[in-house]
Order: C-alpha cells, then sequence, then structure tokens
C-alpha cells in the first residue's frame, strides 16, 4: 500500500497534469499553440505511480499520450509548455516538440517518434548503465497498438536472453488510434505474450496507483537484482480522442462513456478523502495551488518569443 | 605511406582490437560475430581477447542499431555490424530516424558515439547482399558516411569513427577484405573528411572509392599509354565531404569522371556532379561523366554484376570519349 505521503504526491501530479493539458489543449484549439500534444487523460494516474515506484535516476523512454512522465520527474509546467509551443526555455527548442523533452540529468531521455522504437533504444539503454556499473532499471513505455512492432520483438527477446535491467511497461487503452484492439492485436492481454520470451508478464489495473507501484517495484527490484526484464500491463481507460481534432467518427459514444466512467483521478481524489489524507478544502487549496502554479507558467512562457529560426541549424552534431 | 602490408580486414580488426583494449566504454556486436568472427572473418579473435565485451546478437537488425543509439546516450562506444551494407533498410527506422535525428530532435542533450561496421557491394551475393549503400547513407543529414579503400584508412578510418562523438556508418568493400597495402605502426588514425590523391594526372579526375578505385587506376595506366594522364581522386569520408580537394583537382584537369558501385540516379556522382556545377563550373571543359550501375537491381550471378558494374574497360573507354 502507498506511503499517505507519496499518495498525496501522486495525486498532486496527476492534478496539476489534467489541468496542466486541459489548459494546452482549450489553447491549441483557439490555435495559440501547436495542437501536437496527445492528451493523457485517464494513463496519467498509472504513468505517475510507476515511476514512483523507481529511482529518479532509473532511466525512462516515455509514450506519447500526456504530459504525466515529465511532472513526475520534475520537470516544470513551463519547460514542457516551452517545449509544445516552440519557445525559449524548453528543453529542445523547436527540434522535438512535444515528443521529445528530454532531461538526461532526470533519467528522461526522449521519445521515439515511430512507435515502437523505444523498445530496442530500451535495450540499449539497460545494457550501458549496467556495463558502466550503474544500478539503474530502464523504463519503457508504449501502448497496446506500439506492441505490434518488429521492435517489440527483436526487444523482448534480447532484454530476456542477456536479463536486462529493464521494465516494459504497456499502457493497455484498447485503441491503436482509431482501430480497437480487438482487430489489430491477437490477444486479449498483451503481458501474455512476455511468456512467449521467457520473461514475467503481469496485469494491472492501470487505474489503481497501489497495483500500479507494487507492480512496477516488484520488477524494478527483480531487475535490479540481476532477474531481467519484466513485461507490465495497465489497463487504462482512453477518455480523450486520439489527437486534438479527431473527430472519433471510428467510436460509439457508448465507448467513450465507459472509458469516462473509469476515469482513475475521481477515484484517487476519493480515495484520499475516505483515508482521511484530505478534505474538501485540502483539495481546493491543491486544485489553487496547482491553478496559480499554471497562470504563473502559461504568462511566463506564452509572453517568450518564438525560438529563433537560425535554432534550426543547431543541435546536429557536438 | 610507411610500415609493414597488412590486409584490409586485418587492419580492421586492428583497429577494433586497440580500441576494445584502450577504451572499456567500447563494445562490438552483431550477428555472428562473437566465437565465429564475423562472417568476414574481420572480428576473428576478439571476443577470446576481449569477453563479454564482443557479442553476439540475435538476428535482429533493428535491435542492434537501436541498441547501439542507446548505448551511445549513456556514455558506451558502441561499434555495431551489420553483416551487409543493405541491411541499413532492414533496421532502416534505427538508422535514418534515430542515429541520424536523435541528438538533434533533442537539441544536443545527448551525443551518439556510434559506429556500424557493414560490408558492401561485389557480386554473386543477390539483389539484398550486395548493394553499396552510401548514398542513402550520405543524403540523410546526422549520419558520418565512410568507404576506406586501403588497408592504412580502414584502420585509420575507423579509429577515427570509434573516437568520434558522432554516428559513424563505415563501408567496407567485400573485394577488399583480402587486399593488402601497407598501414603505419603505432596509433594510426586517419582525419575525416580528407579526399586521397591516389595518381597525380593532369588531364581528368576520376572520383573512385573501394574497388571502383581499384579499377581507376589500373583504367589509368592504360589511359597513360595513351597520353591521357588521370588523376584519381578517393575521398575516404563521404560524409564529411572533401570538396576543396575535389575543386582543386578539377581546376588542374578541366574534366571529371565520377566512377561507383551503385545506381546512377541521385547517387554520389549525381552530387559530385551538382556540387562541380555550383564550385567550379568555370574550370569545367567537358561535361561530367557518371559511371555506375545501370538503374536495375543487382543480379546475383557474377556474369551479370560484371555486365552492369563499370569496369576497367568501361572507365577507359568513358576517358577517352571524353577528353579524347
Amino acid at each position: 500500500m502507498l506511503p499517505a505521503e507519496l499518495r498525496l504526491r501522486i495525486l498532486r501530479t496527476a492534478v496539476l497534469t489534467r489541468r496542466f493539458e486541459e489548459r494546452a489543449a482549450r489553447l491549441a484549439r483557439a490555435g495559440a499553440i501547436p495542437a501536437a500534444i496527445h492528451l493523457g487523460t485517464g494513463q496519467e494516474v498509472g504513468q505517475i505511480a510507476a515511476l514512483a515506484a523507481l529511482r529518479p535516476d532509473d532511466p525512462m523512454l516515455y509514450g506519447h499520450r500526456g504530459a504525466g512522465y515529465w511532472f513526475a520527474r520534475g520537470i516544470s509546467p513551463a519547460t514542457v509548455l516551452a517545449d509544445i509551443a516552440y519557445r525559449e526555455g524548453g528543453t529542445n527548442r523547436g527540434k522535438g516538440g512535444v515528443m521529445h523533452v528530454v532531461d538526461p540529468a532526470r533519467g528522461v531521455l526522449g521519445e521515439s517518434g515511430t512507435v515502437g522504437g523505444n523498445f530496442v533504444l530500451g535495450a540499449g539503454i539497460a545494457f550501458a548503465d549496467r556495463q558502466l556499473g550503474r544500478d539503474t532499471v530502464t523504463i519503457v513505455f508504449f501502448g497496446d497498438g506500439t506492441s505490434n512492432r518488429g521492435q517489440f520483438h527483436e526487444a523482448a527477446n534480447f532484454a530476456a536472453i542477456a536479463r536486462l535491467p529493464l521494465v516494459l511497461f504497456c499502457e493497455n487503452n484498447g485503441w491503436g488510434l482509431s482501430v480497437p484492439a480487438s482487430v489489430s492485436t491477437s490477444v486479449d492481454d498483451i503481458a501474455t505474450r512476455a511468456a512467449g520470451y521467457g520473461m514475467p508478464g503481469v496485469v494491472v489495473d492501470g487505474c489503481d496507483p497501489d497495483a500500479v507501484f507494487a507492480a512496477v517495484a516488484a520488477a524494478a527490484a527483480r531487475a535490479r537484482a540481476g532477474g531481467g526484464p519484466t513485461l507490465i500491463e495497465a489497463k487504462v481507460p482512453r477518455i480523450p480522442a486520439h489527437f486534438l481534432g479527431d473527430k472519433e467518427h471510428y467510436r460509439t459514444d457508448a465507448d467513450r462513456q465507459a472509458a469516462v466512467d473509469r476515469d482513475p483521478l475521481p477515484r484517487l481524489v476519493a480515495d484520499v478523502r475516505a483515508r482521511g489524507l484530505l478534505d474538501d478544502d485540502g483539495l481546493a487549496a491543491l486544485e489553487a495551488e496547482v491553478a496559480a502554479e499554471l497562470d504563473a507558467a502559461f504568462d511566463d512562457v506564452l509572453a517568450r518569443p518564438l525560438v529563433a529560426p537560425a535554432t534550426a541549424f543547431e543541435g546536429l552534431y557536438p | 605511406m610507411s610500415g609493414p602490408d597488412v590486409k584490409y580486414a586485418h587492419a580492421l580488426r586492428a583497429a577494433l582490437d586497440r580500441a576494445l583494449a584502450d577504451d572499456p566504454r567500447v563494445v562490438v556486436f552483431g550477428e555472428d560475430v562473437a566465437v565465429a568472427g564475423g562472417i568476414f572473418g574481420v572480428t576473428r579473435g576478439l571476443h577470446a581477447t576481449h569477453g563479454d565485451r564482443v557479442f553476439d546478437t540475435p538476428i535482429s537488425e533493428n535491435l542492434i542499431v537501436g541498441m547501439a543509439v542507446g548505448m551511445a546516450m549513456r556514455g558506451l562506444r558502441p561499434v555495431a555490424e551489420l553483416q551487409y551494407a543493405d541491411f541499413v533498410f532492414s533496421a532502416g527506422d534505427e538508422v535514418f530516424l534515430k542515429a541520424a535525428t536523435w541528438r538533434y530532435s533533442h537539441d544536443g542533450a545527448v551525443d551518439l558515439p556510434m559506429v556500424v561496421r557493414m560490408a558492401c557491394g561485389g557480386g554473386g551475393f543477390g539483389p539484398e547482399h550486395s548493394q553499396c549503400t552510401e548514398a542513402y547513407l550520405m543524403h540523410t543529414p546526422g549520419l558520418r558516411v565512410a568507404v576506406p579503400s586501403t588497408p592504412a584508412d580502414a584502420q585509420g578510418i575507423l579509429t577515427a569513427a570509434i573516437r568520434s562523438d558522432e554516428p559513424w556508418f563505415v563501408l567496407e568493400h567485400k573485394y577488399l577484405y583480402g587486399t593488402s597495402g601497407p598501414v603505419p605502426e603505432g596509433d594510426h588514425v586517419a582525419e575525416p573528411g580528407r579526399a586521397v590523391i591516389r595518381r597525380r594526372g593532369e588531364h581528368v579526375t576520376i572520383v573512385a572509392w573501394q574497388d571502383m578505385l581499384r579499377r581507376a587506376l589500373a583504367a589509368a595506366e592504360v589511359l597513360s599509354d595513351d597520353g591521357i594522364e588521370a588523376e584519381v581522386l578517393d575521398p575516404v569520408t563521404l560524409d564529411p565531404f572533401d570538396l576543396d580537394t575535389l575543386v582543386g583537382s578539377v581546376r588542374r584537369t578541366g574534366a571529371c569522371v565520377v566512377v561507383e558501385e551503385a545506381p546512377v540516379t541521385l547517387g554520389v556522382g549525381a552530387e559530385i556532379g551538382a556540387l562541380l556545377m555550383e564550385h567550379a563550373f568555370g574550370w569545367l571543359d567537358r561535361p561530367l561523366v557518371r559511371l555506375g550501375i545501370p538503374d536495375v537491381p543487382v543480379p546475383t550471378a557474377e556474369h551479370l554484376v560484371a555486365a552492369l558494374v563499370p569496369s576497367v574497360d568501361d572507365i577507359v573507354a568513358a576517358v577517352r570519349r571524353q577528353v579524347g
């Protein structure tokens, strides 16, 4: 069970993530910032709980849904917004945008733009850290659709052979853009594929931070002790459309509503309330604190100039 | 160049051996590279000497190159082997979208000190194991590309590539592995971006590398009997490309022939031609000539390959037509 302080920290990061994405989506829909962000609504609690179970220096390659990964590692909303909005003060100055937020000192190593590219990079990162005597565990986040890329097979096979300190964390939201998992994926549970590689496969409720934390902590302990990789599948809802502007004409209202009903954030709020960790006043204070932080960040970043055109020529070579 | 004669394959091995001995961050891996020593024998003995830092991978080209990218990000200096240069397409995501872009898309937050070695060219290997893929790599910003032709350059440029903080792709020609030449003793490092004039001449500049360089040098001797003196330029690396030496040579000769073992359309010769139009138009007395494989895949049978790849006679005839 999560300690009280950690549970509250996960809640705060999840609220920050949700409110940040709501603001970013509003601005993007209004045309004020680029609309490249893929909202992580409903997946952020699982993402944040997973990272809470790791050390702050454990390398991470993140997925493309949401800002929770970055906030969980302490990257500021202003920094992330600067990357989204191509302003100075971000991490990649218009070269990578929202897909390539990076901070090696925090273990945030980027994301493959082609989904699935993360797996083989993650294998190399895990190999290198072990070879260099670091006792880190590398986590690779990916979606259910991404598990159909060939790189999943190549990396999972080798990670098992080489007993790499690697956690493959699948966020199964049931959709690969417009294609339901039932059409694209040969198994109901991605985790069952682990058996084919001789590694443990675990299914957890991705809306339950206790379950996610426990699964990742166990996988990390196993990996750190030399036991090799684990595949964790977190079942999560796909609450938002795939991208801003996606009308979801391929999806029924009932399916969408079922996802909304699984939203982990109200569930976490109810949980901390029931545990007596936060009352109405405390929740209001948390929301006010987050709003103030975001007000300041958005005002600051949107007042900055776009990165200079000359930036396009920088960064290719040392 | 002085030093004992060494085979091209052994010179490459010496570069790997020394890098493994000098730098604990260097790892060597790929298909069949460990106990077997590589399908062309380049890595033979390295596993016995250096242990698990020389290791076999599954038949997984995406993994081989992708792992190199991930390792390099974290401070190793990986030297990966793709058995054939054609396999850059098997590992296309990792070659063209990761090794080439990762540093840029993260604004320099990480360096990629990595090398991918691979065998190219020749006949008898079929359409998927024979290609010289340097033009694709040269076309892609972010990748460094070497095409060493001599044992000395093979050792020197591979050593430079391993010590570089940039992603290098080193093409090794199958027909050159068994050839010998002098290699300087000691710590021999070549400087990328420096072309070498292999033969001096005043009537035409022939640009060629690897097996085509051997044919160009043979053709130059035939032409010399006709009174045509060809200057033969070996670029050694295609990215960076030594434009100054090329332009300097063409200023002296007024004519240029490019010979490559790859399709002519949008090949390295096309790029060299465009560079000369931009930088040496006033000194060109005659149109550029490109020799290469007509735009068909590389067949399997050696006699069919021979019908397509520029021969010594083809080069002689082309130069005679051009400057005669």
